[in-house]
């Protein structure tokens, strides 16, 4: 399907392309380019905010102020490579979760804690969509250090080498007892693992067979996880001729996974994945627009690069993109808490985000999370009403740790109008029309009677109208 | 003060004046020569609570004296806290009050709250206190420099009309923000969270013949059984609040839950059926001595909680065990055998679990029926003892290390009972070492060695094959352990607390134990040891107030330093309740140390 | 009282929620949410499924008592025949299960028997997981029955939750789905939006900022939000209506499980668009039915508090005339074996009977007797595959397409009047 060009945009819409670039989105080379601000598409808090809320989890109002000043490039550049010691940073954090890693709880609620403060957000953003991707369940896995090896193994190549992380996948024990795999007789050849890496991890339905499944399965046997170990039985291993796509050998497990990689169905279905990540998730994107990409990914498959281009292109930043995206419920979350600047709790928070259908480390199949309309639903949307009510009403399980107020104040705003103002600035950009926004503003006006002329309440009633904007639920 | 939160401004002059509720106000000179009745009799009727202090120089020794002052201030937590720039803040205060004043904040508190305190909750959320000063002059002094306080605040938020003053009566009442009320009559001073609550002391006062609490007849009652040398008192009524829907609600939660039905057999019962509760407070040394009772009926022998009933005059829950490194220790007088037969009537909801222990022990003990071929063979005398574990470096220490804990039963025939119950505890190990089998997990090692002349089992997981042993994982915290020693069985989660109470027990028997006659329950726990546990996992804890409370390294590292060092205040808390002379009675000892 | 659902919801709700919304917002919003109120065409019958945890021993659920075997096989757990509720001259209900006999005279009450599927898995877990994904083929498979159904009629322009699990233990297996989120909840609580601290009273029923009319911005997950939020809201104060009203005029028994079938009813009551209901009972471990030692007892109880519990929702509904667009099912992961053990308990078993309770049964025994000497391991075998009972409630009842969930077409039982 062609790529859909909206009616032109409302006049209090930013991050749209003008009239002139319209007819241009369908077009890769255009698409792809990088994109330069103009008259058309000025770099502004809308475009910033827009940036940060897909290669990140949101910001914090210097965040977008810096980045107004940096411009474009440079954002990207220091959320593609930022200066910080990411190294150091994830140790200690490695550190963390190993001195308490005896449940997948305790370990979700650290990696929460990782992404509110980690000064490399985008690598947290890719860690999560390879975890969607492989959908290790740790429900299933039941041994919490295997599940935290899986994730640090998906952290490692988030924006590495998909062809380091898809090897080192087919060795992980997490990832071998999650699908089914752990035993692999050469007289009993396993098709779970062959099968899971053909449908769900790279080719996708349509370009293999049963048979290819088969044969592929015949290529790991020896492999076993024994103990939570990993080990490898050569007696067990059958050295005989496979085909395997097309091709003919002795094939081992790294020869299939060299074999998968060589199809070009495999960069396809990993490029499409990435743009539903990125950039959008309203239409499946036309092929053409597909197609340069997954060529030059299937050459390295250098996820960074792929990233990079994506990220710093035309489309991102149009109307193709603006918005187009339902936000998962750790985006959703997170978004207020890195706007409002404060750590919570995050083992609390873990489980209310799994109450909205997001358990992290138990991805519901081994398609991971479908997401997008499927987020939403009387309940999920009553529960994100109530989690941004937790967070915000200054007291309970997640206590004062977030306060629009405070904030506002430090980024000088002196009267509850003018917090509101920068509120709507910090979560929304603006994006909002004259009707909504005057009916919000009005509320700031006639405070409630029952906490009196308190504005740190007001500003928090504020801040919770504001999140619960149908606007707010799109990324 | 210790918060970790910032408080605004106007917030910490809140609390500077809630801190110093002790203190406050100007008074009228005309007044000045009355002789004022008793404090209490100037609470209304309708009061559900009222605490009254009637020696508050005694708590300040304790706890403002200079060994607590210097105890505080030496905590490094303290020392940190100190550096904030609003403790800073409040130290001026203080600093400036002294110098207003002319005295030191110890001479001044005693000084504006010696001669009593005396504090109601009344219906509607309506809270009385009222303080007596020594020193007229002084409490009208601080008064006046809090009105000057209030007055600027009030004023910087261009609401200078919240601080009014009004006449009722021969009386000028006060308020400082708009809802608070509070009057100084001679060297009293009155403060009410409401204005109602303000009117209702003052028309007490005008109308002395009316009736105040101390006309009820149930806060008379309580009075009595306080005692009339008591530091302080607390009466509450009962009738009223067991229609708060919390209370309501816990006082039902025994029924469904069997473990609750057990612990809190006779208690729960006793408070359902009374209509007062008094409480008395004294002050030995450094220790803490509250004694409690309600009126309530104690529990008919034919009652289904008849079991925790001590059957004969001078029956009772013995004295705890002593062992090395105890952090707690529970002794019950419970009658298993008649609390299981009236499962019915205590927790009338089988639940999953109850189904799944009965299940297990049908298995453990061989198809034996769990009430009458089981736990008859017990004795009601049960403990229950907590200790901090010692580890063998040839063994390996865990990264999170448990307290040990033990169940110490007293059986009816010994004999015939050891090798039933032995062969249950090696079914359950089996059971355990099988599952984890299927599931390649390693299982534990059964081992049947001596302490003294008593051969007792013990299962463990071996860790022969782990390379760093000082990291271990939590199961090597679990070493269960069964002994029989004489008449007792033993049933403990480590080798080590088990070897710990063999000895124990086998001294006591030396000295035949005497039951604490009438007492059915005991609890005591050890603030020091503790403390030192949480000291041994304070890594532990940090990390999980991090995750747990969303703060930084430095916020969870205060908070646990926090807890650690208040525990370590505490020497020793001694709970012990039982039924005497008809009423129930609940005894707290807090020992404090101070060093 | 109130007599139809429309009555009730005018009644609860007021119709100044909805009317407000006429004079502002764009015709569309208007009919969305219009069109979930009351007058539906497409087919509005709920499912109530309830699993007993631990493997229900049918055999002393309902009991052949005129068989010789079953007392020769039961000497400590053999029910007195006196007492038995007799359905007919060779069974009999349970002595406690009288609210449940009572169900079945009046014809609100239906047993299918020896319900199962072949080479019957003995271990709870793997037992239970073939009833949940209703696939034995494929112990690996990713999707509950339940799961999948919800996803095979999962339409973006409705947004109510399709099914809710009830209950305070983890949402079982059979409702994992691999698209729809699938709440689970301990009471109506859970579907209410609270409100945040410091607004008076009459403020809080003023309407959200979220659903002030706005244009879409020629963007559809924009609309979409809109539209789902305004029903989100819409249905928390059905419920919260519901809550108000009808918290006390239904007697339940106080026990755990009534009380999470009074939350259902008031579900139901509130017409806020879930079709499917999850409960489990005695579970949370193993379950509460696993009685490998001293059964008598603990089987009892439990029998008496699911019929009284069941026969107190049923009447609740019926009494609101809402029993007709209700069907509940019970399963357990296996029956028992017919031999006793030795320690008055009994072992894992193979098929069982399944209890459907609702206003639109034709009632009655279902299907043969199984045998107590023709035996699948010493337990009675199955003549009715678990599937048909499926295809049964999501074909004729649900009217979703079973073949898509079950992925062929089992015969459905003739059980239902529709």
């Amino acid at each position: 399907m062609a790529v859909q060009i909206d009616k032109p945009p409302g006049q209090y819409q930013s991050g749209q392309a003008g009239p002139a670039a319209s007819e241009k989105l369908g077009d890769p080379g255009w698409a792809w380019a990088a994109y330069q601000p103009d008259a058309w598409q000025p770099w502004n808090l809308a475009q910033a905010g827009h940036l940060f809320r897909r290669a990140a989890f949101g910001a914090d109002w210097d965040q977008l102020q810096q980045a107004l000043s940096d411009g474009p490039q440079r954002t990207i550049d220091k959320l593609l490579r930022p200066q910080a010691n990411i190294a150091a940073f994830n140790r200690e954090h490695d550190e963390y979760e190993s001195s308490t890693a005896s449940s997948t709880d305790s370990l979700r609620a650290w990696w929460l804690r990782r992404i509110i403060q980690t000064p490399h957000p985008l690598l947290e953003k890719m860690t999560l969509f390879w975890h969607s991707h492989f959908a290790a369940n740790g429900a299933k896995v039941k041994n919490a250090r295997l599940m935290q090896r899986h994730v640090q193994l998906l952290r490692s190549q988030a924006l590495n080498s998909f062809r380091a992380l898809l090897k080192a996948i087919s060795r992980d024990p997490a990832v071998l007892i999650w699908l089914g795999a752990e035993a692999n007789r050469k007289a009993l050849p396993n098709e779970n693992f062959a099968r899971s890496l053909m449908e769900a991890f790279t080719l996708g339905a349509g370009h293999y067979t049963k048979k290819d499944v088969r044969e592929a399965a015949r290529a790991f046997t020896g492999w076993f996880v024994l103990r939570g170990q990993l080990r490898y039985i050569s007696r067990e291993h059958d050295g005989n001729v496979k085909q395997i796509l097309g091709q003919k050998g002795n094939f081992t497990s790294d020869d299939v996974v060299r074999i998968v990689l060589e199809q070009p169905a495999t960069s396809r279905t990993l490029v499409r994945k990435l743009y539903r990540w990125l950039i959008c998730e309203t239409a499946e994107p036309d092929p053409k627009l597909i197609a340069p990409l997954a060529q030059s990914f299937a050459k390295d498959y250098d996820v960074l690069k792929l990233v990079e281009t994506m990220l710093r292109s035309n489309l991102f930043f149009s109307r193709v993109a603006y918005r187009r995206r339902i936000k998962c419920p750790v985006e959703f979350a997170l978004g207020i808490v890195k706007g409002l600047e404060g750590v919570v709790s995050t083992t609390q928070l873990a489980q209310d985000l799994a109450d909205l259908g997001q358990n992290l480390y138990s991805p519901p199949t081994v398609k991971g999370w479908t997401g997008g309309r499927h987020w939403i639903n009387s309940a999920t949307l009553v529960r994100r009403h109530n989690l941004a009510m937790a967070l915000l009403r200054g007291s309970g399980p997640y206590a004062n740790k977030l306060n629009p107020w405070a904030v506002a104040k430090k980024h000088g705003c002196s009267t509850p109008e003018s917090a509101a103002r920068f509120l709507l600035d910090l979560f929304l950009q603006g994006d909002l029309g004259p009707d909504v926004r005057d009916a919000l503003l009005k509320k700031i006006q006639t405070p409630a009677a029952a906490d009196g002329d308190d504005p740190a309440g007001t500003l928090r009633r504020f801040a919770h109208e504001i999140v619960t904007l149908p606007d707010f639920h799109l990324a | 003060m210790f918060c970790n939160n910032k408080p605004q401004k106007s917030m910490t002059l809140e609390k500077v004046a809630l801190v110093l509720l002790l203190a406050v106000f100007a008074a009228q000179s005309t007044m000045a020569a009355q002789t004022l009745p008793p404090a209490n009799q100037w609470i209304p009727q309708d009061a559900v609570i009222s605490l009254e202090l009637s020696q508050p120089k005694a708590l300040l020794e304790l706890f403002a004296g200079e060994k607590a002052t210097a105890a505080v201030t030496a905590l490094p937590v303290y020392q940190k806290q100190a550096s904030t720039p609003q403790f800073k803040e409040f130290l001026n205060v203080i600093e400036f009050l002294e110098i207003t004043l002319d005295t030191d904040w110890r001479t001044g508190l005693s000084k504006l709250t010696g001669g009593g305190i005396t504090f109601a909750i009344c219906p509607e959320d309506t809270l009385i206190l009222i303080i007596d000063a020594e020193d007229e002059h002084m409490l009208e002094q601080t008064h006046e420099i809090f009105l000057n306080i209030a007055r600027g605040e009030a004023e910087k938020q261009g609401q200078p009309n919240r601080v009014e003053s009004t006449q009722y009566e021969d009386v000028t009442t006060w308020t400082f923000n708009g809802k608070e009320a509070h009057a100084i009559i001679g060297k009293r001073l009155v403060i009410a969270n409401r204005p109602e609550g303000l009117k209702a002391v003052l028309e007490l006062r005008a109308n002395g013949a009316s009736e105040n609490l101390t006309s009820k007849a149930t806060y008379q009652a309580a009075k009595r059984a306080a005692g009339p040398d008591s530091v302080a008192t607390v009466f509450a009524d009962l009738l009223i609040l067991k229609n708060i829907p919390e209370i309501a609600g816990l006082l039902e939660q025994s029924s469904n839950s069997p473990l609750a039905a057990l612990f809190f057999a006779g208690i729960v019962e006793a408070v359902r059926d009374s209509s007062w509760l008094a409480l008395g407070l004294h002050i030995e040394d450094n220790t803490l001595l509250f004694r409690a009772s309600v009126d309530g009926k104690t529990v008919a022998p034919t009652s289904p909680v008849a079991f925790a009933l001590p059957s004969k005059v001078g029956d009772g829950a013995l004295p705890n065990l002593s062992v090395p490194r105890r952090i707690a220790a529970l002794s019950l007088y419970r009658d298993l055998h008649q609390f299981y037969a009236a499962k019915d009537d205590l927790f009338p909801e089988r639940t999953s679990g109850l189904i799944f222990f009965e299940n297990m022990m049908g298995i453990f003990f061989s198809g034996r029926d769990l009430t009458n071929e089981v736990l008859i063979e017990t004795q009601p005398e049960i403990r229950l003892v907590v200790a901090e574990q010692e580890y063998d470096p040839a063994i390996g220490t865990p990264q999170i290390k448990f307290p040990a804990f033990a169940a110490i039963f007293r059986l009816r025939h010994p004999e015939q009972f050891k090798e039933v119950a032995e062969e249950a505890w090696q079914k359950a190990v089996g059971l355990i070492n099988f599952t984890r089998g299927q599931q390649a997990m390693p299982g534990l090692i059964i081992d049947r060695p001596f302490q003294g002349k008593t051969k007792y089992t013990v299962a463990y997981f071996s860790t022969s094959g782990i390379e760093d042993k000082t990291n271990l994982d939590s199961r090597f915290n679990v070493r269960p352990a069964l002994a029989m020693p004489g008449e007792y069985l033993i049933l403990s989660s480590t080798d080590g607390l088990a070897r710990d109470l063999i000895d124990a027990l086998h001294q006591e028997t030396e000295q035949t134990p005497k039951p604490l006659a009438g007492t059915h329950s005991l609890v005591e726990i050890e603030g020091g040891q503790l403390a030192s546990i949480l000291e041994a996992n304070r890594k532990t804890l940090i990390r999980q107030n991090m995750v747990n409370k969303g703060n930084t390294q430095e916020q969870a590292e205060s908070a646990t330093d926090m807890l650690i060092s208040l525990l370590k205040f505490l020497d020793r808390a001694k709970l012990g309740i039982g039924v005497h002379e008809g009423l129930t009675r609940f005894r707290l000892e807090l020992k404090l140390n101070l060093q | 009282m109130f007599y139809t659902r429309r009555d009730f919801l005018k009644a609860a709700l007021g119709t100044s929620t909805l009317l407000s919304f006429a004079s502002a917002a764009p015709n569309f919003l208007v009919r969305s949410v219009m069109a979930a109120a009351p007058r539906r065409k497409e087919r509005d019958t709920v499912l109530v499924v309830v699993q007993l945890s631990g493997g229900n021993d049918g055999l002393n659920t309902v009991v052949p008592y005129e068989d010789d075997e079953y007392a020769r096989n039961r000497p400590t757990l053999r029910l007195p025949t006196k007492e038995l509720h007799k359905i007919d001259s060779e069974m009999g209900l349970h002595p406690r299960m009288g609210a449940f006999a009572r169900l079945y005279k009046e014809g609100h009450l239906s047993i299918v028997q020896g319900v199962g599927y072949p080479n019957s898995d003995r271990s709870h877990e793997g037992a239970m997981r073939i009833w949940h994904t209703a696939d034995p083929d494929q112990p690996n498979r990713q999707t509950g029955w339940l799961g999948r159904a919800i996803d095979s009629v999962w339409n973006p322009n409705k947004t109510n939750a399709p099914a809710v699990f009830v209950g305070p233990t983890a949402r079982p297996f059979g409702l994992n789905a691999e698209n729809a989120i699938v709440p689970s909840i301990r009471s109506l609580r859970d579907l209410m939006t609270g409100q945040m601290p410091g607004y008076s009273n009459d403020q809080s029923q003023k309407k959200h900022a979220a659903e002030l009319p706005r244009a879409d911005k020629g963007n559809p997950l924009l609309g979409f939000l809109q539209h789902s939020t305004l029903n989100a809201y819409t249905n928390s104060r059905r419920i919260e209506a519901v809550a108000k009203t009808a918290a006390n005029t239904a007697e339940y028994p106080s026990l755990a499980l009534a009380g999470s079938f009074r939350t259902v009813a008031q579900l139901i009551r509130a017409d806020v668009g879930i079709r499917i209901f999850f409960m489990e009972f005695s579970g949370g471990g193993i379950g509460g039915f696993d009685n490998h030692a001293n059964q008598l007892g603990n089987h009892c109880a439990l029998l008496h508090q699911l019929s009284e519990s069941v026969a107190a929702f049923v009447h609740d509904l019926k009494r609101d005339k809402l029993l007709d667009r209700v069907l509940l099912m019970t399963f357990s992961e296996f029956g028992r074996t017919v031999k006793e053990n030795g320690r008055r308990g009994t072992g894992h078993g193979a098929a069982a009977p399944v209890f459907l309770a609702g206003g639109k049964l034709k009632g009655g025994l279902i299907g043969p007797r199984p045998s107590l000497t023709d035996l699948d391991n010493g337990a009675p075998k199955f003549h009715t595959d678990f599937r048909r009972v499926y295809a049964t409630v999501l074909d004729q009842w649900l009217g979703f397409e079973s073949r898509t969930v079950l992925d062929r077409q089992f015969e459905p039982l003739d059980v239902l009047n529709v």
